[in-house]
């Protein structure tokens, strides 16, 4: 009964987001909306991270790099090999997927720290292979007209249209992963973070669930880079930077690790406050900066984290009230 | 064997070696990766800069200056970044490490502008090594005053009592405070020598490569994979790491391409990290069954 | 449950004198043991024996020196700890190796994926197994979807019994699943074990709690310093005066 209540009361709490997000471009010019589609972008590679960080316990700092091969991948595939659109969306995911995923053999084969370690060097060497392997990626010009998304006759062009197209592929990577934590193949993911031996001595094979975490990784980024590179037409190594992928990190631990949720409200809070503070651009970065090491220190578990211990104190302050009823 | 690109490495080596042996004193201290170590050389180059260009003080006084000012900052750094969040999870002080780089890297664009500057060399002009060679005195003084530093930090961590609370501290805190180690002391003078030994290089280094606010960056990665090449937690491989990279920087610029360089270095280090994790020097960190 | 009563007289697992080394220490000297099905094997000795060890060298935690370890006549020795799991080598730890920041269900789940992943039992049963092992085990009453930390030490101790339980073991390795434990819940580890002997589940017990170990155990082996001192019914072995000068002497006149 009560449990049924909880889930209508999400259900109308869902469908309030999905409206809320559904309706942006009903009110935003084109510039703001230019941000929301970078920010859902963005929010793919954060919910990437959810999976490899929050879930398998693993840092990685190479995401922006996966992002880039998704984007190159896509501009490569339909300018050079001029194969329709979708064909290079799902051979970006599935590129930097096996990338990611072939490498996260050899690098969890390494311990403990030594995995972040070598994704700091696949990020340095993705960024330099983008700066100068000019045939595939245009060298430091980048490569420029990367047609639009298109399926059939149906040209996703203006910035609208991108919207929905890019607000969708989020919320089916959201259910998917979703699911994903209620699979065994998420549980495996939360045993290795939890307890690895625990992991091992039930079965879970720990090179091989950590190389699917960052599989998984890497399928994300790579979509999220073939949108980027339909959205923006213009590609740069400038864009795949290792300073994005920390970037990625700041906002999965501003909004929380706990769940996929919180990698949304960490992307948009931080992309948006970009936006709306430009104003004071002099000082924003220094505030910016303040206020990630605040944040950690007054919640490291971020927003999420705050706001469970908020309900939990409301509901302990609710409780005796109502044993008192009864 | 280009013998002016030899000294060059070398020099540039030994600025790598002080951030990263800065790196790796954090990192047994308390046990994380400090990234913004990096910072600490473009800020303690700012400070030499502000005393000696500033406030027209010669160059050896400024550098000094500067790295005593640098230990009053790992300590603001240890206070505000670390000390707070010494018992939440790693990643979290990992991210406000991140935070506090932002700090340090809009604090000197604020304070110093984003035009890059420079500082008095310490010894100005050139000299003819082994007749073949034109070496900058400035790459010698770099080396000579790189040494000395690096060697007196070891000395005062292996030979002396106040190197050996630091040390007890950093393997084993709880017992370090039962025997009556003043533990937050004892980190924060850590701090304190790794931005010291960090920002001297930032003053060393002006003069040749000229100063901005987003150097930190580019510096705090090579000194990474040194001390991951070194062999992490252990002092003479961050050296020895440090002075790795530097020639794999010089030579690989020289022979293969400038543009490479930083994913020479990481090549190199991706190597490192699939066939000997440890370093040169470390020893297997091993997970406690 | 297994193939009847041809495999009874073979054993399920069996170690032919397998040794371990740490530095000078030698924590497993040439132990050899023979594991049956339905059988509760109770393995004792003093603090430092080597029993936590031997059963990291059986999962396979740690890698063995010398000797051999077979499961169902299969050389299982080189096998990774995982793939061990996969073939029906379960443990328990000595403190509950749960997982932290996981509900309930979530930590009872990764058992039951083992199971599935093993393809050791029909989907149809999950649900009906799942609610007789919390029963047993005296956890019927807690909310699956709560945090495993709002659980007790004693109560983490039985779901992490329950959670091997749930994987539908072969061998089924419990470290001290008793130390810690108060009375009530002392009973319910018995009825646990019960039950898996009642599946013909081959259980290896580790326990300080000799008036269990004398209960329920059919044979009990002896550890001392790596060395097996013997094996036999817990009476022959609560008489044997080697026994009972290396360890019993105490903790005997006590359980009387």
């Amino acid at each position: 009964m009560v449990n049924r209540q909880i889930n209508l009361k999400n259900a109308v709490f869902a469908a309030f987001i999905l409206a809320l997000c559904l309706s942006v471009p009903g009110f935003t010019d084109s510039y703001m909306l230019r941000v929301f589609n970078i920010a859902w972008i963005t929010c793919l590679c954060v919910l990437s991270n959810y999976v490899l960080l929050g879930m398998c316990g693993q840092n990685s700092f190479a995401q922006a790099g996966l992002w880039g091969v998704g984007a190159y991948i896509t501009a490569n595939v339909v300018m050079k090999l001029g194969l329709p659109p979708l064909v290079a969306l799902i051979l970006a995911g599935l590129g930097s997927g096996f990338l990611a995923f072939v490498l996260g053999f050899a690098f969890f084969r390494l311990r403990a720290y030594y995995f972040t370690f070598a994704s700091v060097g696949l990020m340095t060497i993705l960024n330099g292979l983008f700066m100068n392997w000019t045939p595939y990626t245009g060298g430091a010009l980048g490569i420029s007209n990367v047609p639009s998304f298109s399926l059939g006759s149906l040209v996703v062009k203006t910035e609208k249209a991108n919207y929905y197209l890019i607000f969708v592929v989020c919320v089916i990577a959201y259910l998917l992963i979703k699911k994903l934590y209620n699979s065994a193949l998420g549980r495996s993911f939360m045993a290795i973070r939890d307890n690895e031996m625990a992991a091992n001595c039930l079965g879970i094979n720990s090179l091989l669930t950590k190389s699917i975490a960052f599989g998984i990784t890497g399928i994300l980024c790579g979509v999220a880079g073939a949108l980027y590179a339909f959205l923006s037409g213009y590609l740069s190594y400038q864009t795949f930077t290792y300073q994005q992928s920390t970037m990625y990190l700041i906002m999965l631990m501003l909004g929380g690790t706990s769940a996929p949720s919180g990698a949304v409200i960490g992307t948009m809070i931080i992309s948006l406050l970009q936006e709306w503070v430009r104003p004071l651009q002099n000082y924003m970065q220094l505030f910016y900066g303040l206020g990630i090491v605040l944040l950690m220190i007054v919640q490291p578990e971020g927003i999420l984290g705050g706001g469970r211990a908020l309900y939990e104190k409301w509901l302990s302050r609710r409780k005796p009230a109502s044993t008192v009823a009864q | 064997m280009n013998l002016q690109l030899l000294v060059s490495g070398i020099a540039m080596g030994f600025i790598y070696a002080m951030v990263s042996m800065g790196m790796v004193l954090i990192f047994r201290a308390v046990n994380i990766v400090n990234f913004a170590q990096g910072e600490f050389l473009m800020f303690g180059g700012y400070f030499c800069y502000m005393f000696n260009r500033q406030l027209h003080l010669p160059i050896v006084p400024s550098l000094i200056l500067a790295a005593l000012a640098m230990g009053v900052v790992g300590v603001i750094f240890m206070f505000t970044s670390y000390w707070p969040l010494r018992n939440a999870q790693i990643r979290a002080i990992v991210v406000s490490a991140m935070g506090a780089s932002i700090v340090f890297k809009e604090g000197a664009r604020l304070i110093w502008g984003s035009i890059p500057v420079t500082v008095d060399r310490v010894v100005k002009g050139t000299t003819l090594i082994a007749n073949t060679a034109v070496v900058q005195w400035q790459n010698i003084a770099i080396i000579g005053i790189s040494f000395a530093l690096i060697f007196f930090v070891y000395l005062l961590l292996e030979r002396t009592f106040i190197g050996n609370i630091m040390q007890a501290t950093a393997q084993d805190r709880y017992m370090a405070s039962l025997v009556g180690i003043p533990v937050v002391l004892s980190i924060a003078l850590t701090f304190a020598l790794s931005a010291f030994i960090t920002g001297v290089g930032g003053g060393l280094l002006a003069p040749l490569f000229f100063l901005n606010n987003t150097m930190g960056y580019t510096t705090n990665a090579k000194a990474f994979a040194a001390v991951v090449i070194g062999g992490f937690g252990s002092v003479p491989g961050a050296v020895i790491g440090g002075l790795l990279v530097g020639l794999i920087e010089a030579f690989g610029g020289a022979y293969i391409s400038t543009t490479y360089q930083l994913v020479i270095i990481y090549v190199v280090l991706v190597f490192f990290l699939m066939f000997r994790p440890q370093g040169i020097f470390g020893t297997r960190i091993q997970e406690k069954a | 449950m297994r193939n009847g009563s041809a495999a009874e007289n073979r054993p399920v697992l069996s170690l032919s004198k397998v040794s371990k080394r740490f530095g000078g220490v030698v924590a497993a000297n040439e132990v050899s043991f023979n594991l049956y099905a339905g059988e509760v094997l109770g393995l004792i000795g003093p603090n430092g024996a080597g029993k936590t060890t031997l059963i990291n060298l059986i999962t396979g935690v740690t890698p063995a020196d010398e000797g051999v370890i077979t499961l169902f006549e299969r050389d299982v020795t080189k096998l990774p700890t995982h793939t061990r799991a996969k073939l029906g080598i379960v443990r328990t730890f000595q403190h509950p190796r749960i997982l932290d920041r996981c509900d309930v269900y979530t930590n009872l789940a990764v058992g039951a994926d083992l199971a599935s992943r093993r393809r050791a039992a029909t989907r149809s049963g999950r649900q009906a197994r799942l609610e007789q092992l919390l029963e047993l085990a005296g956890l019927d009453e807690v909310n699956l979807r709560d945090p495993i930390d709002k659980l007790s030490y004693g109560q983490q101790k039985l779901l992490e019994v329950v959670r091997a339980m749930l994987s539908e073991p072969v061998v089924l390795l419990l470290d001290e699943p008793a130390a810690g434990l108060n009375r009530a819940e002392m009973a319910h580890i018995v009825k646990l074990i019960s039950l898996a002997t009642a599946d013909k589940i081959a259980v290896l017990l580790i326990e300080h709690a000799m008036d269990l170990v004398m209960s329920i155990c059919h044979r009990v082996t002896v550890l001392n310093f790596g060395q097996q001192i013997t094996t036999g019914s817990p009476a022959e072995v609560q008489n044997d005066p080697q026994v009972i000068q290396a360890y019993l002497g105490g903790a005997a006149s006590a359980a009387r």
